[in-house]
């Protein structure tokens, strides 16, 4: 997605060029790819954001390893204005057309809050609920994603989520302590994404889901939650095929959505594969997947590179798995290469074949 | 697109997550100067390493309650739960805890010369005589090079820990005591 707008601006350039669309309608176009283009990270951009990162960095590990020498009141004054700079400055850059450096710096700034929360701990003496000091950090910068509008730290305040999520998880995996209305917060962010038009973020929001329910099953180890997630991926891969209108108005993700459902149904296959490794249901479950990627691959596979190669993958390793599990113990090592050469070969083959035909019916489409 | 708002709006949100760090030393200021003191005898937890980065890891003489205290010990509990614990100042000056309970504080009111302290149990509770009890107090950060000095005087020595401890329980480190000279004491800011 990263080189989508200079993809399509050059693009719309060369029509320009061949006189295919008039230039104030180039022009229009070339700017509403800016507009809407919220997500788009360039090159330059995550090297600025890193540069920025590692700014407030060496800041924070200044301030902390002179923590003595510095008189506390001082310290705590360092970290308020370094927040004030990052946010201030930002705007700043911003306004004077520099965005990549103004979403740089606001990133800065978050990241300078998160670390006061680390030296204010540090200050104080507290120890234990670290995931709680996440959980802020992560409220903080949401709500200064939505306040700047800003996609950058949309995304750091889903990954943040994700991680408060997984550190409450790791602190005792038999206990209470995954948070169970993480969706909710899912939700939120999900709605904020939308107000910073970031698709990045959505995309991160489906994979942490993913996560979450995979965390769900560890402490559980019911296959129920198993057979949810395939339930609901498939329905999400439904909708989205013969409703895409409603699916684009609700997500915005084009054709990732139903590359995301066929990711969630994967993690709900592979839990009960993997749950049911040595009995009777193995085999169901393996032809239930391999039936579910196939399905996919013939409904929406069409249009969709992305889904089509993450299918393949998800078949390739599927084959692997059965067979290590069915009649990999028999048959020692060389037959496993031998199967796997053959294996690969066909499955080769079949891609090729899969779209070469793929690529006949968008040809026969478009002509 | 207007965008006169976006200085303003990120005035607005610096200004917001500064005053978010700014109640949480507040908070912390306020226990150092309302809270009730006491003071606990400091039991190294891991003998062999203490010292992780820049903070020793530390337990009290509180860590571990045994079941006779609890007004009702139960079995079979797991997860988190929070132990109310109610310490009254024995000899030497060490206060030891003299009465326990899960989930919710006590009703009635805490005896005078008593404070109660709030804690988290930290695995399940089966069979066991003993409770491990965490407070949030149990790590204490040191300038950098002096953790393997301290770490070898706390075995032979006895230190100690003065801790205030707000009304709802929570408590705070206030200052480090090698024996009865005084080792650290945190300013309120």
């Amino acid at each position: 997605m990263a080189g989508y707008a200079t993809k399509v601006k050059r693009d719309i350039a060369r029509w320009v060029d061949e006189g295919l669309i008039e230039a104030p309608l180039g022009v229009r176009l070339s700017e509403d790819i800016e507009r809407n283009g919220g997500s788009v990270v360039s090159f330059g951009t995550v090297l600025a954001m890193m540069a920025a990162s590692l700014l407030a960095a060496a800041i924070l590990i200044f301030i902390a390893s002179n923590w003595e020498a510095i008189p506390r009141i001082a310290r705590v004054a360092m970290l308020f204005l370094a927040i004030l700079a990052g946010y201030l400055g930002g705007a700043v850059l911003k306004l004077r057309g520099q965005n990549a450096f103004g979403e740089a710096a606001w990133i800065a700034g978050a990241a300078a809050f998160g670390g006061s929360i680390s030296l204010i701990g540090q200050m104080y003496h507290l120890s234990g609920d670290e995931a709680q000091a996440v959980l802020v950090w992560t409220a903080c910068t949401g709500f200064a994603a939505i306040a700047l509008r800003s996609g950058p730290l949309t995304v750091s305040a889903v990954l943040l989520a994700a991680g408060w999520m997984i550190m409450s998880a790791a602190e005792d995996w038999s206990a209470t302590s995954l948070p169970l209305y993480y969706p909710l917060v899912a939700i939120a962010l999900w709605a904020i994404s939308f107000w910073t038009a970031s698709v990045a973020a959505r995309h991160l929001v489906l994979l942490s889901l993913f996560l979450f329910a995979l965390c769900l099953y560890v402490r559980n180890e019911s296959l129920d939650i198993a057979a949810v997630l395939a339930v609901l991926s498939a329905a999400l891969f439904a909708w989205s095929k013969w409703y895409p209108q409603a699916a684009e108005r609700l997500s915005g993700m084009g054709a990732g959505l139903t590359v995301h459902a066929l990711i969630g149904f994967l993690v709900a296959m592979s839990i009960f594969q993997w749950a049911l490794v040595e009995e009777d249901g193995f085999l169901a479950a393996s032809i239930v997947t391999m039936a579910g990627i196939v399905a996919a691959l013939i409904l929406a596979g069409r249009d969709n590179a992305v889904l089509r190669w993450t299918a393949y993958v998800a078949f390739g390793f599927q084959l692997v798995f059965v067979y290590l599990v069915t009649v990999g113990t028999m048959l020692g090592t060389a037959g496993f290469f031998l199967v796997a050469s053959i294996a690969l070969a066909v499955l080769a083959f079949l891609i090729m074949r899969v779209e070469k035909r793929f690529a006949g019916q968008s040809r026969r489409v478009a002509s | 697109m207007k965008r006169n708002w976006l200085l303003p709006a990120a005035l607005i949100v610096a200004l917001v997550q500064i005053a978010v760090l700014a109640s949480m030393i507040a908070g912390r200021t306020a226990i150092l100067r309302n809270g009730q003191d006491v003071v606990l005898e400091v039991q190294p937890v891991d003998p062999r390493d203490l010292l992780r980065g820049d903070y020793v890891t530390l337990g009290y003489n509180i860590s571990s309650l045994s079941r006779d205290i609890f007004t009702s010990p139960e079995n079979g509990i797991e997860g988190e739960h929070w132990v109310f614990v109610r310490l009254q100042e024995g000899e030497n000056g060490i206060w030891q805890p003299v009465a326990a309970r899960l989930d919710t504080p006590f009703e009635d009111e805490t005896p005078a010369g008593q404070v109660m302290i709030k804690g988290m149990m930290t695995d399940a509770w089966r069979d066991q005589e003993r409770l491990s009890v965490v407070y949030g107090i149990e790590r204490f950060y040191l300038p950098e090079g002096q953790g393997r000095q301290i770490e070898a005087d706390m075995r032979q020595r006895e230190f100690r820990m003065r801790v205030a401890v707000a009304a709802d329980g929570t408590p705070q480190i206030k200052a480090f005591l090698d024996g009865g000279t005084m080792l650290y004491e945190e300013p309120l800011y």
